[in-house]
């Protein structure tokens, strides 16, 4: 009993603090920051747990976006149905492309997904203009019954059921980290050679790390068709390609909720910036090189550590319990 | 029209993808080269490609000249890529390549925003400086497009002299081949490093000024060639400057003749075809299996 709690407590508290920010920040910021958290965690998986870097991720979300926007344009009007065919939509593109994507070293994986983002956004731009409207978009946010439970086309109720899910995730992807596939994928980053020596595939456990993240990449593309109510091939640009990268580096690769506090300074920082400056690129840009040249650990990775010091200092003082197993 | 029953169609097609294979390869070899000797894989060259476009804009706006546009541009290309260098390629030579690619992805996001900063978000016109045409097969086909040619093959040219005639190229070769030995040979490799750096960045800018007058100068222009450039390096090879060449004229012609039979083709059919030769050769064209560092 004690020690499932202490499996959930690190989740239970990083959720607590996000509604306690529910409380201070406006609505739409906390949605954004959920949404983007979603967004990040595929690509952060990727990035720290199996040594993919991709550029491409905007592909995957659009993917996400457009098959919720598909069906609630065309077929039906319950969201919730939407985002089914969204997550369906993501594990297919992930199982189209996967085999081909993750034979690949990791240079070239990261070119070829940026590749595929230039073709999703030109074939919702231009190839499919009939069924996407082209840059006019698809408006989703009037044809949007209201679900019963949760009434995710408001404002509200999409916070609570972001928030769900959110919640959902990280409990998957903590299971992920602590399970022997999660050990297989930091071994295909560490040392393939040793993993294929004891009787794994390799090929295997990347397609599989690869339709998790990308599915959970989908799931954030069209839970943000239903927040914002118009898709537009805007969402695949590959200008913004950069995005998931960043906030995974700003965040720190590789750590839990990176992604979260990543989110959360990107999200603040562009809104302050664009506010004040206007000239996103230039900050983020080089902010960036800073990062990078700044020892890449990002803002949680270098908490992290300090933090369980503290942590476990306070317990020994206290009730000389034996020290919480440190994750790799 | 019919593109298999109009020869004025067909050939001033093949002439449009060999001048647009022609800025391909100009840029290519610069991601080409990084990659084979410093093991890098350095974004920021679509970065100094707009430098020279925006460059050749601003002096032939002054002086009226494209062509000395298109050498100032090449200079400032050079010499911007010399800086980012210094400041920061110098310290990250020895991390991984996914670490170098994101940092140059930073450099050229910020170097965008200080273009957006310097010249604002306007597209900008540069006019045609050869408006002439000469008659081929019966079709009237621009003179500046066949010169675009000429320039990428002399550069071929140059760049296999430089690399084959000259003791830097040799020792920037056997770099390619294994860093490790030349170094023990005494060569400062950072040297090579640098050379090779700048020339990458100073061929950039050099397609930036050339491609100029054909299309509208703007701050993200360098990230539309992105995915295009990408595919020439991946289809020909990371690392080979032949294979660079051949599939830069081979998407050139993909793009061009793709989009006479169906529009949108031109976007899709090179990625099709990067797909199908990743398929059967999972390195490109005439790349080596991963080369160890």
């Amino acid at each position: 009993m004690k020690q499932a709690f202490r499996w959930w407590q690190g989740l239970l508290v990083a959720f607590s603090l996000l509604l306690v920010m529910r409380v201070f920040l406006p609505l739409p910021f906390v949605n954004e920051v959920l949404l983007f958290s979603i967004y990040t965690i595929g690509c952060n998986f990727l990035l720290g747990r199996v040594g993919f870097i991709s550029f491409g991720q905007p592909a995957y979300l659009a993917v996400g976006a457009y098959a919720t926007a598909f069906y609630l344009y065309y077929f039906g009007t319950n969201p919730l149905i939407g985002i089914g065919w969204g997550l369906v939509a993501g594990v297919a593109i992930a199982l189209l492309v996967g085999p081909l994507f993750v034979r690949l070293r990791s240079d070239y994986f990261a070119l070829v997904n940026l590749a595929l983002t230039v073709i999703i956004f030109f074939l919702m731009q231009k190839v499919l203009v009939e069924y996407t409207k082209g840059d006019n978009g698809l408006w989703i946010l009037t044809r949007m019954a209201s679900t019963p439970g949760i009434d995710i086309s408001s404002a509200n109720g999409f916070f609570v059921f972001a928030f769900i899910v959110a919640f959902l995730v990280w409990a998957f992807y903590k299971y992920l980290d602590d399970s022997v596939f999660g050990a297989c994928c930091m071994a295909t980053k560490m040392n393939e050679v040793k993993l294929k020596f004891l009787g794994y595939d390799d090929f295997k456990i990347r397609l599989l790390a690869f339709v998790i993240a990308n599915t959970t990449t989908a799931l954030a593309g069209s839970m943000y068709a239903i927040h914002v109510g118009i898709v537009s091939p805007e969402i695949a640009s590959p200008a913004r390609a950069a995005d998931p990268v960043v906030v995974t580096i700003l965040g720190g690769v590789g750590t839990l909720y990176g992604p979260i506090v990543g989110s959360i300074a990107y999200t603040g920082m562009k809104d302050v910036i664009s506010k004040f400056i206007g000239n996103w690129e230039l900050v983020i840009g080089f902010l960036l090189v800073f990062i990078m040249l700044a020892g890449e650990r990002g803002i949680w990775g270098t908490l992290e550590p300090r933090l369980e010091k503290l942590l476990r200092r306070g317990r020994n003082n206290g009730e000389r319990e034996q020290p919480a197993k440190v994750s790799p | 029209m019919n593109l298999f029953t109009s020869p004025d169609l067909l050939i001033s097609g093949i002439i449009f993808g060999l001048s647009i294979g022609s800025i391909f390869f100009l840029m290519a070899i610069g991601l080409s080269l990084c990659f084979g000797l410093m093991r890098i894989i350095s974004l920021d060259q679509l970065l100094y490609y707009s430098i020279g476009a925006f460059i050749t804009y601003s002096v032939s706006l002054v002086t009226g000249s494209i062509v000395l546009g298109a050498i100032g541009g090449t200079i400032v290309a050079a010499a911007a890529a010399l800086v980012v260098e210094r400041l920061v390629f110098r310290r990250i030579y020895d991390r991984d390549i996914t670490f170098t690619m994101i940092t140059s992805f930073g450099v050229l996001i910020g170097g965008v925003g200080l273009i957006k900063a310097i010249w604002g978000l306007v597209p900008r016109p540069v006019p045609v400086p050869i408006t002439a045409q000469v008659t081929m097969f019966g079709t009237d086909v621009p003179v500046y497009r066949l010169a675009l040619v000429a320039v990428a093959l002399l550069v071929y040219w140059g760049i296999w002299l430089f690399l084959n005639r000259t003791i830097t190229g040799k020792a920037i070769r056997a770099g390619i081949e294994d860093v490790e030995h030349v170094e023990g040979l005494g060569i400062n490799v950072y040297r090579l490093f640098t050379i090779t750096f700048v020339i990458a960045g100073a061929l950039s800018g050099l397609a930036g000024g050339l491609y100029a007058p054909l299309i509208m100068v703007d701050p993200h222009m360098g990230l539309e060639v992105l995915a295009f450039v990408f595919m020439v390096v991946i289809i020909g090879g990371l690392g080979s400057i032949k294979g660079t060449l051949v599939s830069a004229f081979l998407v050139g012609q993909v793009v061009s003749l793709g989009s006479l039979v169906y529009a949108p083709l031109a976007q899709m059919a090179p990625f099709a075809i990067m797909l199908l030769i990743l398929l059967v050769k999972p390195t490109g064209l005439y790349g080596t299996a991963f080369l160890k560092r």
